[in-house]
């Protein structure tokens, strides 16, 4: 597991090396047999430390324990996780409509597309449990619980509260439930159970007018879900050219837990019932 | 002289000469040393060494005349001076025999005589040859600094030569200077029953030591009847047939001070008289001469290490330069010795060493320092040698965890200061300290507890 050769530096050039998020593996040592030393750390600081040149003049905006947490998970996660990629194309006319009439007759709601988005991630996942699950060193985690957390953009960085058992509320809960979160989450307000844990992540930036993307997954999760924007788009329709609005999502899935049929089973669950929503309200 | 061509010369054999050309040999150089006096220079036959002897007995006398709190009888101890010194120079003989057998060993050529810079890469010995090597050092090392008004004469007013060997014991002894040498002199001669003053022109005894440990040195100097005068000047000086009449300014006003001996002890000059350094161009600064971190002047192929050079005066600061400077001559890159790495001691009863930055300068140079403190009173070792007085004192950066300083007064802290030197070398942090396991029981556990102690752990005090 352990490959990489031995650095040798002193306790002090570790820890001042660490203070300043240097890489001791890219200083050279000048002390005794190549060890390094507090004056190696000393004179690399003194160095501009990206190896590529920065233009121009740069702010430098000091990294927050949220920013730092978000950096090192996330490189975990790309560099350790062998991830793969699912697009699919779906159909959300029916979504849309549906939408439209329960928010015409609502009282103290208004349901929006991800809601739905989330009721039927949750959903299929209750009909392919193999896709909500975890990848340990001796064993893949199936969970019994339905959790999914989303991705709400919050002023210091991206946080990722959990709509808990989702598969077991309406959508009009999990609409409520959403918007209290995100507000927290917006006012910095987010306490540890509220996104800790979860076993399947939706990141949606459809609002954004973003066509498609894939997303990281968030470790220790198997799956994320990426959710570009609603559009009008020329489709075939049996051999007729029509319009449809359509909508692609893309599934990030950690192939040491989940394989790709898993994967493609979910998206076919899923995409049905989006497609075909009435179900979401059973 | 069969060969007169070498490749390194060393002008004086002291501790710094003398373990340059060692090292030199052990490089497979051919190397030569050049000396007028004596091999082992000053700190073997007249510093370092003969003191510590004088100072065992001195020690050894106070614990006779303490003998009955240990349950012992001594009854009226009493010293026979003649003896004493007796012993001393018999040490600095053996050590001088022991140099000699050291260079021989190593198959460096020992020539007698005053070495002198004679053109590039010459070096003439008076009444001797010319010798020729193409790397030459200076290690003429330095000796009393000399005042006007306090100019030693050999018989009312002493350097530490005459201190070292005294015809006789006198009653009363003034002390010029409270740095290492003037102090441990002080300690020798009072101990043995000499009523002895301290004149110090700065505010504190020990100048150079932490403040703390300087004020801590005082109180024990003063409870043994050490007379300290400090922010004291000498104003003037009377000799009578065996006594002598200081004048001393402190504090605006004027006293005068008898004694039948005045010691000066006020630093010491560099030898840089009549070696051809001006005619070599070899640049001086301050009266001393400049080099480079590997102990190159600006004369290529002449080089200076040891009390010719900058302070401090410290015979292991000489030795390791001079390794130093061989080693770069040889192209090995050695590191540069680092100044606050030089461990500093002073063989005083109690004894005080000290490495690396006192509290005042780790807060003047701008860190935010965590300082830890452990009493002797609190260490069992120490109470039962009944050397309960005494304190180890650390200084932490308090964010790199880097050991800035550490100062220690009290029983063998001259022997344990190497510990905290280890410990700047190898750059350890608190935690690496921490986690050493201080052997039980000893002193050395006050050295455990001062770490501990900067971070609020201290566990026996």
């Amino acid at each position: 597991m352990n490959a990489l050769p031995r650095i040798f530096a002193s306790p002090l050039a570790r820890r001042l090396a660490a203070e300043k998020g240097l890489d001791l593996a890219s200083l050279a040592g000048s002390g005794p047999h190549g060890r390094i030393v507090k004056a190696d750390v000393e004179s690399a600081k003194a160095k501009p430390v990206p190896s590529a040149p920065i233009s121009g003049q740069a702010e430098a905006i000091p990294n927050t324990t949220l920013r730092k947490t978000i950096a090192k998970r996330l490189t975990e996660s790309k560099q350790t996780i062998p991830h793969f990629y699912l697009s699919v194309d779906l159909d959300i006319d029916q979504l849309l409509d549906l939408r439209e009439k329960l928010n015409q007759r609502a009282e103290g709601f208004k349901l929006s597309v991800n809601d739905f988005v989330i009721k039927a991630s949750a959903k299929a996942l209750r009909q392919i449990p193999a896709a909500n699950a975890s990848w340990t060193e001796d064993a893949t985690l199936r969970y019994a619980d339905v959790d999914i957390a989303v991705a709400v953009a919050a002023p210091g960085g991206l946080v990722t509260p959990i709509i808990r058992k989702a598969d077991t509320k309406t959508v009009a809960q999990i609409s409520a439930e959403m918007k209290a979160l995100a507000e927290k989450a917006r006012a910095g307000k987010l306490m540890p159970e509220d996104y800790q844990g979860g076993g399947f992540t939706i990141s949606n930036l459809g609002m954004y007018g973003i066509k498609s993307f894939s997303a990281i997954i968030n470790p220790p999760q198997a799956c994320i879900l990426a959710v570009g924007a609603g559009e009008k788009r020329p489709v075939v329709k049996g051999d007729q050219l029509g319009i449809a609005t359509l909508c692609t999502v893309t599934l990030s899935v950690d192939h040491r837990a989940v394989d790709g049929v898993v994967g493609a089973e979910f998206l076919a669950a899923f995409k049905k019932l989006i497609e075909d929503p009435l179900g979401l309200l059973l | 002289m069969s060969d007169t061509s070498f490749d390194l010369i060393v002008i004086g054999a002291g501790p710094g000469g003398y373990v340059a050309a060692i090292r030199a040999a052990q490089l497979g150089m051919k190397a030569c040393v050049v000396e007028k006096a004596h091999l082992g220079g000053i700190c073997l036959n007249w510093g370092c060494i003969p003191t510590k002897a004088l100072l065992r007995s001195a020690e050894v006398f106070r614990l006779m005349q303490h003998a009955d709190s240990f349950g012992l009888a001594s009854p009226n101890p009493a010293f026979d001076l003649a003896k004493v010194v007796a012993r001393s120079r018999a040490v600095a003989a053996q050590l001088q025999a022991g140099v000699k057998h050291l260079l021989k060993k190593n198959k460096v050529t020992v020539v007698e005589g005053h070495g002198k810079l004679a053109g590039k890469g010459k070096v003439a010995v008076d009444n001797g040859p010319t010798l020729t090597a193409p790397h030459i050092i200076i290690a003429t090392g330095a000796r009393a600094r000399v005042i006007p008004g306090l100019e030693p004469d050999g018989d009312l007013v002493w350097t530490y030569k005459e201190a070292m060997t005294p015809k006789g014991f006198p009653k009363s002894l003034i002390v010029v200077g409270s740095g290492a040498i003037g102090i441990e002199f002080a300690s020798f001669y009072q101990a043995l029953g000499c009523q002895v003053t301290v004149i110090e022109m700065m505010d504190r005894v020990l100048p150079v030591e932490d403040e703390e440990i300087s004020a801590l040195a005082r109180k024990a100097f003063e409870q043994q009847d050490m007379k300290i005068l400090t922010s004291a000047s000498v104003k003037g000086l009377k000799k009578d047939k065996d006594q002598v009449t200081v004048s001393v300014e402190a504090g605006g006003k004027t006293s005068e001070i008898v004694a039948q001996r005045v010691l000066v002890a006020v630093g010491v000059s560099p030898n840089i008289e009549n070696l051809g350094l001006e005619e070599s161009g070899v640049k001086l600064e301050k009266g001393r001469i400049n080099t480079d971190a590997m102990m190159r002047t600006n004369v290529p192929g002449i080089y200076a290490i040891g009390d010719v050079t900058a302070p401090p005066w410290l015979a292991h600061k000489a030795s390791h330069e001079g390794v130093i400077c061989v080693e770069a001559i040889k192209g090995l890159n050695p590191h540069a010795l680092h100044p606050r790495s030089i461990p500093g001691c002073t063989y005083a009863h109690p004894q005080v060493a000290s490495v690396g930055l006192t509290e005042k300068m780790a807060r003047e140079a701008g860190h935010e320092v965590k300082v830890g403190r452990f009493p002797a009173m609190g260490n069992g070792k120490a109470i039962a040698l009944g050397e309960t007085e005494g304190l180890v004192k650390t200084i932490f950066d308090a964010k790199s965890g880097e050991l800035l300083g550490a100062h220690m007064i009290g029983p063998e802290v001259t022997e344990m200061i190497q510990g905290y030197c280890i410990a700047r070398t190898l750059e350890t942090t608190e935690a690496e300290l921490m986690q050493t396991v201080f052997p039980h029981p000893t002193v050395s556990e006050m050295m455990h507890e001062a770490v501990l102690d900067a971070w609020g752990r201290a566990i026996h005090f």
